[in-house]
């Protein structure tokens, strides 16, 4: 499956739990979660490569009442490997962190990644202190990876083997834009931003 | 234990402004603030991350989901934060208070703390990230509550920095 195809799939599958914030790591993964459908709760982070677990963690944290999603990269996480042992500690039931992982650097040009050379994320995730997870290769078993994740207490860390596509669009540049429109959303409209309205 | 007073005062400015998430990498001195938040303030959270940019990814988190965040560390890791200061905070408008415990400023005795320490200031101002200094011991709450309310009354992320003169206790101060 390519990257593409399981994001399209996995927004498909979250589309009756309405508005779930969903955090996407840069590049890539972003274009893609705008090319399957841009959504206010889409939060497309532009830059810090490897924090969008961590800005995923800190949201579970602030709003328990929240599924949260994250779309991260097998390069971007193993810039962070550390939020693997963080998530590990604090343990927000809420978080589910899907990992694309196309064993290269998709961004940049396709250089491989350690994933190519038998580092295992979900194996990872696992020694760091995280119970649930999956490693899933198909569309259907992402589906049902994510519907699993959705429902019972996590954190998850889903690692989901793809391909890469190139993507032929981009989400919206402005990054103010894409934050107050993010929290309005999710209910934490800042004060004087027209409720974040578009 | 003793509580030393700039820690009070850190974590009564802290409070004060509202924040109750504290995302930190310790160091010697921010012992003292984190002991007297876990003992004397239940409802402000403590998170450990295990490196500064990890911290401010979480701290951003928070934000998003109305939180207040406080990040703190010591001057040694803001050249870990810079990606994530001057390509999420910033860009993104989100704010965190920044509690930063110096190193390599008058007091200093290892050599290797020394560069980073002296930048602390010029880093903050080349990426615009305003900071303040709490100059005494009875300073600090002051300095931290006001640094905090213009971070999120602006939505830019602030600097209050901690000498080591007001975080380490210098012996010839200590009476016999």
């Amino acid at each position: 499956m390519t990257r593409l195809d399981a994001t399209r799939r996995l927004v498909g599958a979250l589309a009756p739990l309405g508005d779930v914030p969903i955090v996407a790591s840069l590049g890539h993964p972003a274009y893609d979660l705008y090319a399957a459908g841009d959504r206010p709760a889409n939060f497309y982070t532009w830059g810090s490569m490897g924090l969008a677990s961590s800005v995923g963690l800190g949201l579970a944290m602030a709003r328990p009442d929240l599924r949260v999603f994250v779309l991260d990269g097998d390069g971007s996480l193993l810039m962070n490997l550390g939020s693997l042992a963080t998530i590990g500690w604090v343990r927000p039931a809420n978080l589910v962190v899907v990992v694309w992982d196309n064993e290269e650097y998709g961004t940049t040009g396709g250089q491989q990644t350690a994933t190519a050379h038998g580092s295992d994320l979900e194996a990872a995730a696992r020694a760091l202190g995280t119970a649930a997870t999956a490693t899933v290769r198909s569309l259907d078993a992402l589906a049902a990876a994510v519907a699993r994740a959705g429902a019972e207490p996590g954190p998850w860390v889903i690692v989901a083997k793809v391909a890469e596509s190139v993507p032929a669009v981009k989400p919206p540049l402005d990054c103010v834009f894409i934050k107050q429109r993010f929290m309005a959303a999710i209910g934490e409209a800042e004060p004087g931003t027209n409720g974040g309205s578009q | 234990m003793n509580q030393p007073e700039w820690a009070a005062g850190v974590c009564a400015g802290l409070h004060a402004a509202g924040s109750r998430h504290v995302v930190y990498v310790p160091d010697n001195p921010l012992s003292h603030v984190l002991r007297i938040l876990n003992e004397r303030y239940a409802d402000v959270r403590t998170t450990v991350a295990t490196r500064e940019e990890e911290a401010f990814g979480i701290a951003a988190g928070l934000y998003l989901g109305g939180a207040k965040p406080t990040v703190m560390l010591q001057s040694s890791g803001l050249g870990n934060s810079l990606n994530a200061l001057t390509s999420l905070l910033v860009p993104y408008r989100i704010p965190a208070l920044i509690v930063i415990s110096m190193r390599g400023d008058a007091g200093e005795w290892n050599e290797a703390q020394v560069p980073m320490g002296r930048a602390v200031r010029a880093i903050c101002d080349a990426i615009g990230i305003p900071h303040a200094t709490a100059e005494t011991p009875a300073a600090t709450e002051e300095a931290v509550r006001l640094v905090a309310q213009t971070a999120f009354g602006t939505r830019t992320a602030g600097v209050c920095l901690l000498p080591r003169k007001v975080t380490v206790p210098s012996p010839a101060r200590v009476v016999a």
